[in-house]
């Protein structure tokens, strides 16, 4: 192993996080040169200063998003799945459902979060709702496509072994079909996270987006810049977390 | 454009789909099964296509619709400029990817008020489309621009190409597909930003006409709303595809 000095790592540190430290020097700059009150925005170290002391409101907020978020990507993700093994198994219902699947991917789902609060009532059940509804469409669409990417060939082999629907089914279409399934992971699960801070803020009672709710109409805009901090924090989490599944996954599996 | 019989068959099947789709949406409006908040489709459109309310969504749609746009065009020319800047400057690219994956991890929510505090409450949504169409123009950008062939660089190599030159030469046609693939992935993403935007506080604007018909339980409105953010959405997205499969059949 080679030990790098302290100021080959810095260097490493600047290379990663130089526009990231920019953009914080730039917001600390805006606020001396514009001497903007602590009301409408406050100070880099202010933020950090509310996170540091308050950790609790933080921490039960933030684990109550992510709660919801993950339970609902998890139910989310496993009813586009098994849409998607229904639609496999039948042509007439695959061409029926898998244009819808599409169509609705590609319409921004986040506007439907009204339609959603006013037909579920504002709770934590809407906010739960939505976060399956938004996981559902790329999982679904995803493992659709997985389920007929077959390698090359190995249908062919299945068949000449006589292999039984079923077991051909275990054996060879959902394995194929796993590594589609991992995109639709890391592809549905900032926008989960994002999804629940967007209903608590509309309807919620609490979670992250309900304290940054609250906070930004006390004017404390210390705590609010911090949930929005925590909140960015968690989404990364999520994106790294998945995609270090994802690469985990493909690893093994091709 | 001739079908094979299996694509008529998926065409039709389709088709079938989305009339289904439609008849339940009006089933279960004209049976009341969600309750009084779920429309019939039939409504809906009636709602939608009455002459007098041509002025009201006309003036949402040209303001929701002129924020999307100038939130896609300026979200594309940041996107592709930031992907050019750090192939051209490969020091800067760890620092830019940071940065770009940080600020898309940000909820829009915490985004809207500052926006509204640094520039205005009318522009908020197309700030918040620029962002995400930034981020996938700069992940689509950048992967494509590593695309192009190793044969061929060194080719330009040899000839004594400078950078710029290979940039626009070779790189940058190369990246072509990748980057089309991106602006059709953008298109939601846009009209997401300026939504959720314009439901902080938009003086104007089809996410305002859902804010406050959800709040004042005017469903038709709401519903029409909704049913024009998806369908512009939707259609601009199938030109987005067409448009690929062009650039993909003759690019790549």
């Amino acid at each position: 192993m080679t030990h790098r000095s302290i100021g080959q790592r810095s260097i490493g540190f600047l290379g990663k996080y130089w526009g990231i430290i920019g953009v914080l020097l730039l917001w600390q700059g805006w606020i001396w040169v514009k001497d903007l009150n602590a009301i409408v925005m406050p100070q880099p170290f202010d933020v950090v200063k509310d996170l540091v002391t308050h950790p609790g409101i933080y921490i039960s907020n933030a684990a109550l998003t992510l709660t919801l978020a993950a339970l609902g990507l998890v139910l989310g993700m496993a009813l586009g799945t098994l849409i998607a093994v229904l639609a496999w198994t039948s042509r007439l219902l695959s061409g029926v459902l898998i244009p819808l699947g599409l169509i609705f991917s590609s319409v921004p789902v986040v506007a439907l979060i009204p339609i959603l609060a006013r037909l579920l009532g504002y709770d934590v059940k809407t906010v739960l709702a939505i976060v399956v509804i938004i996981s559902f469409f790329p999982a679904f669409v995803f493992t659709s496509a997985g389920l007929r990417a077959l390698p090359a060939g190995s249908d062919d082999l299945f068949r000449v072994f006589g292999a039984s629907p079923w077991q051909r089914f275990v054996r060879l279409v959902l394995p194929s079909a796993v590594p589609s399934w991992m995109i639709a992971l890391r592809l549905s699960a900032p926008p989960a996270v994002l999804s629940a801070m967007v209903a608590e803020f509309l309807m919620g009672t609490s979670g992250l987006g309900y304290m940054f709710r609250q906070s930004a109409a006390d004017f404390q805009t210390d705590r609010a810049f911090g949930t929005s901090v925590v909140a960015t924090a968690i989404s990364v989490l999520c994106f790294t977390l998945a995609t270090l599944a994802e690469r985990r996954v493909n690893a093994r599996w091709s | 454009m001739k079908l094979t019989r299996h694509q008529m068959q998926d065409l039709a099947l389709g088709i079938i789909g989305i009339l289904l789709f439609l008849i339940g949406w009006e089933m279960i409006g004209y049976y009341k099964l969600a309750g009084l908040t779920w429309p019939r489709f039939s409504t809906v459109m009636a709602y939608l296509f009455d002459p007098s309310r041509r002025g009201l969504f006309g003036r949402a749609m040209a303001s929701s619709f002129s924020m999307i746009l100038g939130g896609y065009v300026l979200g594309f020319v940041i996107g592709l400029g930031a992907a050019m800047l750090s192939y051209l400057v490969k020091p800067l690219q760890p620092g830019v990817d940071r940065l770009a994956s940080t600020i898309n991890a940000i909820p829009p929510i915490a985004l809207a008020p500052l926006f509204i505090v640094l520039l205005s409450r009318d522009v908020t949504g197309m700030a918040i489309a620029t962002i995400n169409v930034f981020f996938v123009i700069y992940v689509a950008a950048t992967s494509g621009l590593e695309r192009s062939r190793q044969n061929h660089r060194d080719l330009f190599a040899v000839l004594g190409a400078s950078r710029v030159k290979r940039l626009i030469r070779l790189d940058l046609p190369a990246a072509l597909p990748s980057i089309v693939s991106g602006m059709k992935y953008a298109t939601p993403a846009a009209f997401i930003g300026a939504i959720l935007g314009e439901w902080f506080g938009a003086s104007r604007g089809l996410g305002l006409l859902m804010v406050s018909a959800m709040q004042n339980f005017q469903i038709p409105l709401l519903w029409s709303a909704v049913f024009i953010a998806s369908a512009a959405s939707l259609i601009v997205f199938g030109l987005m595809s067409l448009l690929e499969r062009f650039v993909h059949g003759r690019f790549s």
